[in-house]
């Protein structure tokens, strides 16, 4: 843009002036309003999410030391919308003050195992994955043992937090 | 490096030719602040672009997610509420420096020869300005926007001939839905700004060819001023003002949660936006046949008085003291929009003096042949509580029985009163509390309503009297197909608790139905025999497990209990808590409302802000900062050249 020249010192210094003043507003302008345009997009993507305690279920009437599956409906919650979903789990009671809790999801690749009361083992359909009643890998392609998922016993009712685990990994990495 | 760069692309593109033809006029008297308003508004229009592109990354337009999806924007996301609020704030503003820009241009007869086609366009864009003004507002589909559409789209109805097809055109059918909100979507965010940019080229064009209209004093008119850089550095002083009051305004004055929308609500009054008042308030003196001389006469008058602005005044007067009529005429409108539309902002058309709630609508009899006392007794039925416990015509509570059924059938007056003030003398057993609070006066009112009632033959619908003096036992574990589902105090919280609510509608719907029980504003007191307590558990302050300072968590705490209900514990309570929601006594929306109405009980409001990215206060005052700065800074610079 080429400066235009006027006749005086001054007036061209005064011209020069007004387009610094200017140009600095409109930058400020510009940063005041481009720094929140960026945070809205950028500030959610890297929250992790929020977990909770969900009450699955009553134990007394749980047989001891056999796994068995607990479901319950969880309120998922994405962005603003809310789903009900139907989550489960095998729980083994050993005592009233003692649950194990297994995520159903077999950490190989994310497949639903089963139990077979039969022989006493977990075992995954997909790929021959075969664990202890402790979760222990017995056999095939597992890289880890069973996920465990925290809980907490309150007057009787087994309370979990749903987790999900990276699949394929030794590490049991929270996602 | 810069003039190189702008070489190359001069010698392929004309790009100094463009900035030129943008920036280089010399303006006839000078530059002026006069002349701020074009581009405040255009600034503005920009502003409102940019906002509203970027809400839609998280704006979802459909009728299940508008009001969440905003709110989700507005309280969880950084920025959301800056980004939301220069929306809303700047859709006002640019209504308001439309207003200065076309009065600036009016007064000084800009419209006049050869202006002509500018003024003209620009009154197609004040058209479309407006329209974007009535279309924004609708798309959060909450309790304020939908009522705006509904009346809006009604009042398009009331046009000779075709207005029939073009409500139906605008609502999509018959009446308002999903499809009215795409409509209303696709118009504000596409169509109509689309239509406003092709406006603004050629009124930018047109302004450009000609320039500044100037001083119409001839003396003035001999100095003369450069439009860059000057008349832009006022410009872009008056814009800097502009956008740090909207950003003030986003910090300090963030526009309301109107609360979803609630299509059974009659205790709000619709209204249109502020800019719309003095039509609203015209509308009421046109009444039946004559509506749609306010509805349609009126806003076509207006507009083609504007029109033909140009045309009905040729004398190239310009100056304002020697065209009277013009500036009368100009008061005289101003005046009409200024006065009509502070008295339609205050006025409350329709609204009762007592509270007016869903049920009153259904159970008052529309005759005009009810005594004044039974129609008071109606209202003490909803404000002192009674419709806690007793349904009418399908609205109210079950814990007692149904007093439009043929329970009440042959009871004489004084039974009644004698039933409200001392029930034990008719059943020992009852477990229908004394009303010791009412007056004589208030409960001879009761009972003169309640002789009114007309017992309602429900059919297929089994009479459900229950004895008054069984203990009817509320909370029931739920169990269906198989699923465990959790209910009572421990179940889901409920669609409700994701919804931001509005507290002064929850306060009403609070008085109605929450109010007998857990007292006046939740202060408890209220005797329950039998139950552990011995009273009703106070709602403020609430029990510390329910409350929190996170106003989601403590939304669902206490969701969990007004969605399933809940049994006190002791040997035989004999009042329990409802599962207003399972049973919808109470519509979600209106539950959402309560529980913002409980939080705000203590000291906690629904709307609350969990990832701001800043503190909006924080961020206004480095923003002020800042521009002060700069502000201060070159002011002192330029009062040096100027001396030097």
């Amino acid at each position: 843009m080429n400066e235009m020249q006027s006749g005086e010192h001054g007036g061209s210094t005064r011209r020069s002036f007004l387009k610094l003043f200017t140009g600095t507003l409109s930058s400020l302008f510009a940063l005041v309003l481009g720094i929140p345009l960026v945070g809205t997009l950028v500030g959610p993507i890297y929250r992790t999410k929020k977990l909770h305690w969900a009450k699955v279920a009553g134990i007394d009437s749980l047989p001891l030391g056999q796994p068995v599956k607990l479901s319950w409906v969880d309120q998922k919650v994405d962005a603003f919308v809310q789903e009900q979903v139907e989550l489960d789990v095998w729980a083994i009671k050993h005592s009233t003050t003692e649950v194990t809790v297994f995520s159903p999801i077999c950490p190989h690749l994310g497949c639903q195992y089963s139990w077979h009361p039969d022989k006493q083992e977990f075992i995954c359909p997909c790929h021959s994955s075969i664990y202890s009643i402790t979760g222990k890998v017995l056999g095939g392609p597992s890289p880890r043992h069973l996920d465990t998922l925290p809980t907490k016993l309150e007057n009787g009712v087994l309370y979990v937090e749903w987790e999900r685990f990276e699949a394929g990994i030794p590490q049991k990495i929270r996602v | 490096m810069f003039s190189r760069i702008g070489r190359w692309i001069n010698d392929r593109w004309p790009l100094d030719a463009l900035i030129r033809l943008g920036l280089e006029e010399e303006m006839i008297g000078g530059t002026s602040y006069a002349y701020v308003f074009g581009s405040a508004v255009f600034l503005t229009f920009v502003l409102q672009v940019v906002t509203g592109i970027w809400q839609l990354f998280y704006f979802v337009p459909s009728i299940d997610h508008a009001y969440d999806s905003l709110s989700y924007l507005r309280l969880q996301v950084a920025f959301g509420w800056l980004i939301h609020g220069l929306h809303h704030w700047g859709a006002d503003a640019m209504i308001i420096l439309v207003g200065l820009h076309m009065s600036r241009v009016f007064i000084w007869g800009a419209y006049k020869h050869p202006r002509q086609l500018t003024w003209l366009i620009g009154v197609g864009l004040l058209i479309f300005t407006l329209a974007l003004g009535f279309t924004g507002p609708v798309l959060p589909w909450s309790q304020l926007g939908y009522w705006e559409a509904e009346v809006g789209t009604s009042m398009a109805g009331t046009v000779p001939l075709i207005g029939q097809f073009i409500e139906r055109l605008l609502r999509a059918g018959a009446d308002l839905g999903e499809l009215t909100l795409s409509r209303f979507y696709v118009l504000h965010v596409a169509i109509l700004p689309g239509i406003l940019l092709l406006f603004i080229g050629p009124h930018l064009i047109a302004f450009r060819k000609f320039g500044m209209s100037g001083p119409w004093d001839e003396a003035k008119r001999k100095s003369i001023g450069p439009f860059w850089p000057d008349q832009v550095f006022k410009d872009t002083i008056f814009f800097s003002l502009i956008f740090v009051i909207l950003v003030g305004l986003s910090a300090y004055a963030s526009p309301p949660f109107p609360g979803p929308l609630d299509l059974l609500a009659t205790s709000y009054t619709p209204k249109p936006e502020w800019y719309f008042f003095f039509l609203y308030q015209s509308l009421k003196a046109f009444h039946a046949k004559l509506e749609p001389i306010g509805t349609v006469g009126i806003p076509l008058f207006v507009t083609l008085l504007l029109l033909f602005l140009p045309f009905l005044d040729r004398s190239s007067e310009r100056n304002p003291a020697r065209r009277p009529v013009a500036m009368i005429g100009y008061f005289i409108f101003i005046l009409w929009v200024i006065v009509l539309g502070i008295v339609g902002y205050y006025s409350k058309p329709g609204a009762s003096t007592s509270v007016a709630t869903k049920a009153l609508s259904v159970t008052t009899a529309p005759t005009a042949k009810m005594p004044a006392s039974a129609q008071r007794g109606s209202e003490l039925f909803h404000s002192l509580g009674c419709i806690g416990c007793h349904q009418i015509h399908g609205q109210g509570g079950t814990i007692g029985p149904d007093l439009s059924s043929e329970v009440l059938g042959g009871k004489s007056h004084q039974w009644l009163t004698t039933q409200i003030r001392d029930p034990k003398k008719h059943d020992p057993n009852t477990i229908m509390p004394a009303l010791s609070l009412a007056s004589d006066q208030q409960v001879n009112d009761v009972a003169d309503f309640l002789l009114t009632l007309e017992p309602v033959q429900k059919s297929g619908q089994t009479p459900s009297p229950k004895p008054s003096s069984a203990k009817t036992p509320m909370a029931q574990e739920t169990s269906s197909a198989g699923q465990q589902k959790v209910s009572g105090p421990h179940g889901l919280p409920g669609p409700a608790a994701s919804m931001i609510g509005n507290a002064d509608l929850g306060s009403i719907t609070f008085k109605n139905i929450c109010q007998a029980c857990h007292g006046p504003q939740g202060a408890g007191n209220v005797p329950n025999p039998g139950s552990d307590d011995g009273t009703v558990p106070p709602l403020n302050p609430i029990d510390p497990h329910l409350s929190s300072k996170n106003a989601q968590t403590f939304a669902e705490n206490i969701g969990r209990i007004i969605q399933h209900g809940s049994i006190p514990e002791g040997p035989h309570p004999q009042l329990d808590m409802l599962p207003f929601g399972d049973d919808h006594t109470l519509t979600q929306p209106e539950i959402a409302n309560v529980e913002a109405y409980v939080l705000k009980l203590n000291g906690l409001g629904r709307a609350q802000l969990v990832h701001p990215g800043i503190s909006p206060h924080l961020f206004f005052w480095l923003v002020l900062a800042a521009f002060t700065i700069v502000f201060g800074g070159l002011g002192i610079g330029l009062a040096r050249k100027k001396n030097s």
